[in-house]
C-alpha cells in the first residue's frame, strides 16, 4: 500500500489538491476545485474523510463546501446566517474546526465578522455561538486589514468543555463550558498600536496553536509578537529575540511530537509583508520560544513573499507553508525545503493530511 | 413564465443548469425559487451591489430591485460586476 501526504491548498480561485509521496519530494497538483472561489480554509476530516472548505465570493457571499468523495463533487451547507436582531450579516468563512473524536458530526466555523458557528449535523447547518455573538466586550473588538476575522479555533483533547478562538483584533477567548461563556485571555499580550498597550481584549491574534500533547500550552503569532503560555492563556511569554529577526508575522507551526518546538515565519513589519531584506526563511525553536534559528535551506533568496495566516501547516514529519506568488513548499529529509509547485493563484490557506491507497 | 439565465461560477453550484424557467410576479420571488437563492440574496433579501440584474435588459435596481415586477417579462439576466487588474 501506498502512502503520502495530501495537501489542500486554498488559493484566491480555488482549491488544489497536492498529493505527495512519503517522502515530500515527488508530487502531483490536481484542480482547481470550488474552481473561482476564494478558499480561506479547508480540511479533511479525519474522522471521516470529508472534505470541507471555507470557500468565498466577493459577490455570492460566504459558504461552506463540502465532498465526500474527495473533491469530485461538494455541496453547499444551507446559508449561513445571523439572527436579524444581531445587525450584522456574515461577511467571511475564515476557518473549519472538526470537533473532537467523541463528537462525531460537530464541526465549528470562525467567520467574519467575530463569529463563531456551530453545526451538529455534519455541516449542513450551522448555529451562531451566543456566547460570541453576544460578548460584553464585542464593542470593543475592530477588523483588521482581513476583517473581523475569527481565524483560528483549538479545542482541547483532554478537556471537552474547553475551548478557545482568536478573532483579529479581539484577542484570545477561551470557553471552560463548552462554549457557553467565554472569557478573554490576553494577559501580557501587547496591542501597541492601542492607546494602552496592554488592554483586555482589542489584540490582533493572527494564528494560535494548542500543542496536542501539552494541552495546557499554546502557541501563538500575533501583530505584536510570538507569544507561548504554558496555564491555557492565563499569562503569555512574548519570545521576540534570541535569533528571531523580527516578531511580526501570520502563521505559526508546532512539531506535535515535541511540545518545544515552534515554527515561525517573521516578516519586516507590519507595514512590510515579506522577510527583513527580502529573505523568505521559516525559524524554528527547539527551546520553548527562548532560542530561535532559521531554516531556509532550499528556499529562493531572495523573495518577497507573503505567507497568510491560514497558508502553513505541519504534521508529524514535515511543515509545508504556501506565499501569495502562488509557490507551495514542502520540508523534505528534516531540513531541506522542495517548491512543490508554483504558479498558482495566490494561497490563502494549506492543510495537510495523509492518504493512502 | 420568465427564464432566469445565471452566470457559469453559479451554474457550477446549481449541477451544472446555467437556465431556469420559473413563475414569479417580482424579480426577488424568481431568485428565491433558484437553488442558488442563498449566493444571490443576504438575509435580508438584497443582493450585492456588486450584483447586477437585468430584466429584459432594464437594471432592475431602478426599479425597485426586489420587488421589480415581472408583468410581461421574458428574461432576467444575473450579471456579476467585477474588475480591476
Amino acid at each position: 500500500m501506498a502512502i503520502g501526504v495530501l495537501a489542500l491548498v486554498g488559493t484566491r480561485w480555488g482549491l488544489f489538491t497536492l498529493w505527495g509521496d512519503n517522502d515530500r519530494r515527488g508530487w502531483r497538483v490536481d484542480g482547481p476545485l470550488l474552481d473561482g472561489w476564494g478558499v480561506y480554509h479547508a480540511m479533511v476530516d479525519a474522522r471521516d474523510g470529508t472534505f470541507y472548505a471555507a470557500a468565498n465570493h466577493i459577490v455570492y457571499g460566504p459558504t461552506v463546501q463540502r465532498s465526500a468523495d474527495g473533491g469530485r463533487t461538494w455541496q453547499r451547507s444551507k446559508k449561513i446566517g445571523l439572527p436579524e436582531w444581531s445587525g450584522l450579516t456574515v461577511n467571511a468563512a475564515w476557518h473549519i474546526e472538526p470537533g473532537l473524536l467523541q463528537q462525531p458530526g460537530t464541526l465549528y466555523l470562525g467567520a467574519d465578522p467575530g463569529l463563531l458557528f456551530r453545526s451538529d449535523d455534519a455541516g449542513e447547518t450551522w448555529e451562531p455561538n451566543r456566547g460570541i455573538l453576544e460578548h460584553p466586550t464585542r464593542d470593543r473588538w475592530f477588523p483588521g486589514r482581513g476583517g473581523l476575522c475569527c481565524d483560528s479555533i483549538q479545542l482541547d483533547p483532554g478537556d471537552p468543555q474547553r475551548m478557545y478562538v482568536c478573532i483579529t483584533a479581539a484577542g484570545t477567548l477561551r470557553s471552560d463550558d463548552g462554549g457557553q461563556t467565554w472569557v478573554p485571555v490576553n494577559n501580557n499580550v501587547a496591542a501597541d498600536y492601542l492607546p494602552s498597550p496592554y488592554p483586555e481584549v482589542g489584540q490582533c491574534v493572527h494564528k494560535l496553536l494548542l500543542h496536542p500533547a501539552r494541552p495546557e500550552r499554546l502557541w501563538q503569532q500575533n501583530h505584536c509578537g510570538v507569544y507561548r503560555s504554558d496555564n491555557c492563556g492565563d499569562s503569555w511569554e512574548r519570545l521576540d529575540g534570541n535569533g528571531l529577526p523580527g516578531g511580526f508575522g501570520f502563521p505559526i507551526m508546532i512539531d506535535p511530537k515535541d511540545p518545544d518546538k515552534a515554527f515561525v515565519i517573521p516578516e519586516k513589519s507590519f507595514e512590510y509583508h515579506y522577510g527583513p531584506i527580502g529573505r523568505l526563511a521559516v525559524h524554528r525553536t527547539r527551546d520553548g520560544g527562548q532560542t530561535w534559528e532559521e531554516m531556509s535551506n532550499g528556499l529562493p533568496q531572495p523573495a518577497w513573499a507573503t505567507v497568510l495566516r491560514e497558508a502553513s501547516a505541519f504534521d508529524a514529519d514535515s511543515l509545508y507553508f504556501g506565499t501569495q506568488s502562488g509557490s507551495f513548499f514542502a520540508l523534505a529529509d528534516g531540513d531541506t525545503w522542495v517548491e512543490v509547485a508554483r504558479h498558482l493563484p495566490p494561497i490563502l490557506s494549506v492543510e495537510v493530511t495523509q492518504w493512502s491507497r | 413564465m420568465v427564464q432566469v439565465v445565471i452566470p457559469s461560477i453559479l451554474a457550477a453550484q446549481a449541477e451544472g443548469r446555467q437556465r431556469f424557467d420559473v413563475e414569479a410576479e417580482t424579480v426577488g420571488e424568481a431568485l428565491r425559487a433558484l437553488p442558488v437563492a442563498d449566493l444571490l440574496l443576504n438575509e435580508r433579501g438584497e443582493w450585492s451591489s456588486n450584483l447586477h440584474v437585468y430584466v429584459d435588459e432594464t437594471d432592475a435596481s431602478e426599479r425597485g430591485g426586489p420587488a421589480c415586477p415581472l408583468t410581461g417579462a421574458r428574461e432576467i439576466r444575473i450579471v456579476a460586476a467585477l474588475s480591476g487588474g
